[in-house]
């Protein structure tokens, strides 16, 4: 059975197949069609009717599944909310087992978050730097509030002052830099 | 009754987890990636795709089937099954087979709990990928039921060719 226990692992083992097979439109494809509409209807639902309320029930139930360690925090304010994640069970599941079958497992989260925010009328700056490490924060489109400076939202817990956060190659996304981000 | 974590056996599975389970909502990527990939390539696409999962990213497991023989099987199946929610299950050793009675399948539970468009060639998944990997260890692998339920039977005897009939659309 293709189980959940370690889904991380042959999900991102489907990324490597279905770029061979298709290249990388495919696997965006896949991403939006398959994951963000299809998978995740659940995730669009809470959002595109609770707004940011739903952000936080989401992420809420998720990453306490997800992450029983509670590597993450969550910070809302009335026009913002933000997640930083300290230690992604997800891609820490790869790391540990050693598995890097595809070049850029971190940026599936992207690829099926932004389509549920854009439907849902929101922006999303983001930053991670490929070893489990990320920040995320939403606010509403229109809204042209810059990112929070560091330790502004979540305090400590910004992902953005980790001893090992300046590491490997990041990839930043932004309103101003992502194309309909 | 499970013994307790310090006497409990070492995992035979080749990625292992912080957590003793998996993520039920996991459930939905897998059913949507079959749909996504059976739109794209058809059935016979699809299978492909499972039997390269089974090569490739199993490749561990059906090693060790190859060097452990059916009480290796045996082991991986109640190790991974308990690692899944839910999952209402038995495995049985047989002198030349294992058989496993999935009694309550966690996937289709799941999946209908939540109200999802369960895809219909779901429960041909574990034949695709079992029975390549059984292949592959020199075994032959069966699956009759589906739907919720289904008995699996892995042997080092030949066993009549698979009758896909025998697998049910799952909905």
């Amino acid at each position: 059975m293709i189980g959940t226990y370690d889904f991380c692992g042959h999900y991102e083992w489907t990324f490597a197949w279905l770029e061979k097979k298709g290249g990388h439109p495919l696997l965006l494809e896949y991403m939006e069609e398959a994951i963000s509409r299809d998978s995740q209807a659940h995730a669009r639902k809470l959002i595109e009717s609770e707004g940011f309320n739903g952000m936080t029930k989401y992420w809420g139930h998720t990453l306490a599944e997800e992450s029983p360690e509670q590597a993450y925090t969550m910070s809302s304010r009335k026009d913002v909310v933000r997640i930083d994640m300290h230690d992604c069970p997800s891609k820490g599941f790869l790391i540990r087992n050693g598995l890097e079958q595809h070049r850029d497992y971190c940026d599936h989260c992207i690829q099926w978050i932004k389509p549920v925010m854009d439907d849902a009328g929101f922006v999303i700056a983001h930053e991670h730097n490929h070893c489990g490490q990320c920040w995320w924060e939403f606010r509403k489109q229109g809204d042209s509030s810059a990112v929070s400076q560091t330790g502004e939202l979540a305090g400590e817990a910004d992902a953005r002052l980790l001893p090992n956060w300046q590491q490997k190659t990041h990839h930043l996304f932004s309103p101003d830099t992502t194309p309909g981000a | 009754m499970r013994p307790p974590e310090s006497c409990s056996p070492p995992s035979v599975l080749p990625y292992t987890d912080t957590k003793p389970q998996g993520a039920a909502d996991f459930f939905f990527a897998i059913n949507a990636t079959f749909r996504f990939v059976i739109s794209k390539f058809g059935t016979e696409g699809w299978g492909e795709y499972l039997r390269d999962m089974a090569r490739e990213y199993y490749r561990p497991v059906w090693h060790a089937w190859k060097a452990g023989g059916l009480d290796a099987v045996a082991r991986y199946l109640v190790q991974s099954f308990e690692a899944e929610p839910d999952a209402v299950f038995a495995v049985r050793r047989e002198k030349e087979s294992v058989v496993l009675d999935v009694v309550e399948c966690p996937a289709i539970k799941h999946l209908r709990k939540d109200g999802r468009i369960i895809v219909p060639e779901f429960c041909q998944h574990c034949y695709f990928q079992y029975s390549e990997m059984a292949r592959l260890a020199g075994f032959h692998m069966r699956l009759e039921g589906g739907n919720g339920a289904c008995r699996q039977t892995f042997s080092s005897e030949a066993l009549p060719p698979q009758d896909m009939k025998l697998i049910a659309d799952a909905k």
